[in-house]
């Protein structure tokens, strides 16, 4: 009987290890790139099908970066996630242990396959003039923006008028906070995240200006015709930067942790870089940078790092319960 | 008088040409012109005049002009001010309206906000599954299920066994059970039917995946079809004879797991190790434990092959050395262990009283079954090897007792068996012509008790060597949670039937012929 049991086992084991060639995956990324990943996975499946025969499903979870990194905190299983802010990736580390806290240093990049910046969408023929930033803080010009609380892209939206008036003011921190304060005073509505807000302006004609991601304005563009919008690049802008990382304990439970790897690192590939260079986002790759470089215009970009001092110090000093935002935004 | 007479003529013309609010008119002539009518009147007035007239007539024609500047004048700020007012309306509409898109906008992302607020709030659901409170994100969950069985026995032609008839409470189970953390598990459930209430299940269970989960406490072990198979979802009221040869629930430690949704299944775990058919204590004593393993395949599960979607077989099977005591076997005549039991739960086979366990126990069970719409099928194997030892003459031996079984079913009103029963597509309405749905039931099965262990651990005078019955029944379903039963079995004895008035030898002595029914009630 004992042979029995030791060849149930090896049975049982023999099975277990047969179960980790189904594929599925679940990515949750932030609000404007579902159109980037719909791409992006069928481009990933035909290459790992080839590659190892295998069939792979990825599953796609959108919302703002903020409320996304939420739920994975409190237990939305995704193997991957794609989101807008590394502040956010570093809230799942640090709040749910779900990957280590150097995460950002494994892949290229500081895990950034791709950057972006913050441009202004505006009515066709620009009918408020808006040229730069300080015709967005103007009275009388509405403007839309989502909830810097729950949207990575609102963040990176406040920070790129923030680092605009220190530019623009000597560096007053003071100044920046009023002119920023004077930006919030002209937003009527706050969506919770990116897309929210292009529904907001876009669809439901509200606003002279919707502070965007560079890809959504192209993509907006695109959607709804260039022949009712216009897209003005500031002076001054931000390098965003939305980083990717493997859910470890999360890919580990799944069984998914190989090809979860494999994703993200295909996001660096020549393929990759291609789409997301079609998608408008900005390729780190310079084969790819170039290739799509004259869609768009030149702008001066400041890092997060280079003026903030980082994501960390940003978040705690701007976006924190009781910071800069909550002080100077009244609903 | 010509003078005057002039300047009348020409106010009047003035009066007649430049009505006051003749916009229209005046729109026409904005080159600051002198109109038509005024210079008529002036050409008229100019042909009569003399020269004495002619300062008079130019200073006329200089304030006449300047009239008309000036009502010019006034035009034109006329206009200007429709303008200003035109842009200041439209400025306000436009306002006005992204006022009333913003205030849409608000109330849509305020929707949102409550249906977001609503997912975060706690759940209470009551249901055909029970009653169950959960967490926003289900990480806890808490349901009160429960089973309640009410059933009568009549026995026909056994006029010596009294008091074998009548109703009884078959089981009165509260089940608790719920999820802690999201991945631990836990159930409860105290059956408040037996005499003296009793825990049958008491666990904890860690989901590391569907595949790979660890279960520790009391629970049923992994062995017999028909035992692993719910009690509300039995075909009959009380199951086969195979079911004696296997453990009933054990306490111990148990990984298992469901692989590709269930294609394939497989347990193994250590336990305390009880005798057959026997429910473990709470606790129990022994320096030698027992193994149990499983592995159950559907392998057309999740194919398209529809037909063959609800084939499922398997092998288990246990093992222990070193047993000893009493309470390793099944029954022992006198004993309060039921042991091996008919379909009417009365004792057949009892091991002498001087036999206890020895050595070695194992089992082994091949099982399978079949469902596809209507149709169910089960049938199950089990072995029982069980060494043995007469303490009064120091006889030992290893006796292996068997039994098999097959059951089938069809469901008369279309719906499909499964595993999990029956679900009627028409619950129980009477007031809408709505009945629930049939199923008739049938099963064979014969338990073989070895050779060996008569006479040296058991008389044959009072136990039978082997049992053989069939079984026919009609289950009602008329909703989720109630089901209604009627079943006959009929059970023969080869051996047994000598002298006594106690089991087994009294219930040996005849077929057992018994009519079920029950009522069960379950959630």
């Amino acid at each position: 009987m004992k042979t029995f049991f030791f060849k149930l086992l090896l049975v049982c084991a023999l099975a277990v290890t047969a179960e980790a060639k189904e594929i599925k995956l679940l990515n949750a990324s932030y609000d404007p790139t579902r159109e980037l990943y719909q791409d992006y996975n069928a481009a990933f499946a035909r290459y790992w099908k080839a590659k190892t025969g295998d069939d792979v499903v990825v599953a796609q979870s959108h919302g703002g970066s903020g409320k996304q990194a939420q739920s994975v905190i409190n237990g939305l299983g995704a193997d991957v996630v794609t989101l807008a802010l590394a502040y956010d990736i570093d809230a799942i580390s640090q709040q749910a242990k779900l990957l280590p806290a150097d995460w950002q240093k494994r892949l290229p990049d500081n895990s950034t396959p791709y950057t972006s910046t913050i441009v202004f969408l505006v009515r066709k023929g620009n009918p408020k003039h808006i040229k730069d930033w300080d015709d967005v803080v103007k009275p009388g010009v509405v403007v839309v923006t989502p909830n810097p609380k729950t949207s990575g892209g609102a963040r990176w939206n406040y920070l790129a008028a923030w680092a605009y008036a220190l530019d623009q003011y000597g560096h007053d921190d003071a100044k920046a906070r009023d002119f920023v304060k004077r930006l919030y005073k002209n937003v009527p509505v706050l969506d919770s995240g990116a897309r929210g807000s292009t529904t907001t302006f876009v669809e439901r004609g509200i606003g002279d200006v919707l502070l965007a991601w560079e890809n959504e304005a192209y993509l907006a563009l695109k959607q709804f015709g260039a022949d009712k919008f216009d897209i003005v690049t500031p002076s001054l802008s931000i390098l965003a930067e939305p980083p990717v990382a493997v859910v470890d304990k999360v890919a580990k439970k799944h069984g998914t942790a190989e090809v979860a790897q494999a994703y993200l690192e295909y996001l660096y590939s020549d393929e990759g870089q291609d789409i997301a260079g079609r998608n408008f986002y900005r390729p780190r790759d310079p084969k790819a940078a170039a290739k799509y470089a004259g869609q768009f215009s030149p702008v001066k970009l400041v890092t997060v790092d280079s003026v903030f001092g980082g994501w960390q110090k940003a978040q705690k000093i701007h976006f924190a319960d009781g910071g800069v935002f909550d002080q100077i935004f009244q609903p | 008088m010509k003078l005057t007479q002039l300047i009348r003529v020409g106010l009047a013309g003035l009066l007649i040409a430049f009505p006051a609010g003749a916009a229209d008119e005046a729109a026409t002539n904005s080159t600051g012109a002198v109109p038509a009518e005024i210079s008529a009147s002036i050409a008229v007035s100019n042909t009569t005049a003399g020269p004495a007239d002619a300062a008079e007539i130019d200073a006329l024609k200089k304030a006449v002009q300047e009239l008309g500047q000036k009502v010019q004048a006034l035009e034109q700020q006329r206009q200007q001010e429709q303008q200003t007012n035109t842009a200041a309306a439209t400025e306000q509409i436009q306002d006005l309206d992204q006022k009333v898109r913003i205030l849409g906008r608000q109330r849509e992302l305020d929707q949102d906000a409550a249906a977001a607020a609503a997912k975060a709030q706690p759940k209470l659901i009551a249901g055909t599954s029970g009653f169950t409170a959960m967490s926003a994100d289900s990480n806890f969950v808490f349901s009160l299920k429960g089973v309640l069985q009410v059933d009568s026995r009549t026995f026909f032609h056994d006029s010596d066994i009294k008091s074998n008839d009548g109703f009884l409470l078959r089981r009165a189970r509260p089940i608790f059970q719920g999820t802690v953390d999201r991945d631990f598990d836990f159930r409860f459930t105290p059956d408040f039917a037996p005499a003296t209430p009793t825990i049958f299940d008491a666990y904890g269970n860690y989901r590391y995946a569907p595949w790979a989960q660890l279960r520790a406490g009391k629970f049923k072990t992994p062995e017999g079809l028909e035992q692993l198979q719910e009690d509300v979802y039995t075909s009959f009221n009380e199951r086969s004879l195979v079911t004696d040869l296997v453990p009933n629930r054990d306490v111990g430690l148990q990984l298992w797991g469901d692989i590709n949704g269930g294609v394939l299944s497989y347990a193994v775990g250590i336990f305390n190790g009880v005798g057959d058919a026997q429910n473990s204590g709470n606790a129990a004593y022994e320096n030698e434990v027992e193994f149990a393993g499983r592995l159950f395949a559907q392998p057309f599960k999740n194919s398209d092959l529809t037909a063959l979607q609800g084939l499922g077989f398997g092998v288990a099977g246990t093992s222990q050395n070193g047993t000893s005591n009493l309470k390793d076997l099944p029954s022992t005549t006198g004993g309060t262990s039921p042991g091996y039991t008919t379909d009417g739960q009365q004792q057949f086979f009892a091991y002498s009283t001087n036999t206890i366990a020895n050595a070695e126990h194992w089992r082994l069970s091949p099982q399978g079954y079949y469902y596809y719409g209507p149709l169910s099928l089960m049938g199950e194997y089990a072995i029982s090897d069980q060494g043995v030892r007469n303490t009064a003459t120091g006889a030992k031996a290893y006796l292996q007792n068997t039994a098999w079984e097959i059951s089938g079913g069809w469901v008369l009103t279309g719906e499909n068996a499964t595993f999990a029963g029956v679900t009627p597509l028409h619950p129980f309405d009477p007031h809408n012509g709505q009945w629930g749905a049939l199923q008739v039931v049938g099963r064979y099965e014969e338990l073989n008790i070895d050779n060996d262990a008569f006479p040296r651990f058991a008389s044959l005078a009072s136990s039978a060597s082997a049992a053989q019955a069939w079984s026919a029944g009609l289950n009602w379903y008329l909703n989720k949670n109630i089901r209604i039963n009627g079943s006959f079995s009929h059970t023969t004895f080869t051996g047994g039937g000598g002298a006594g008035t106690t089991a087994p030898a009294i219930v040996t002595r005849q077929a057992e012929n018994v009519f079920f029914t029950r009522i069960q009630l379950s959630f």
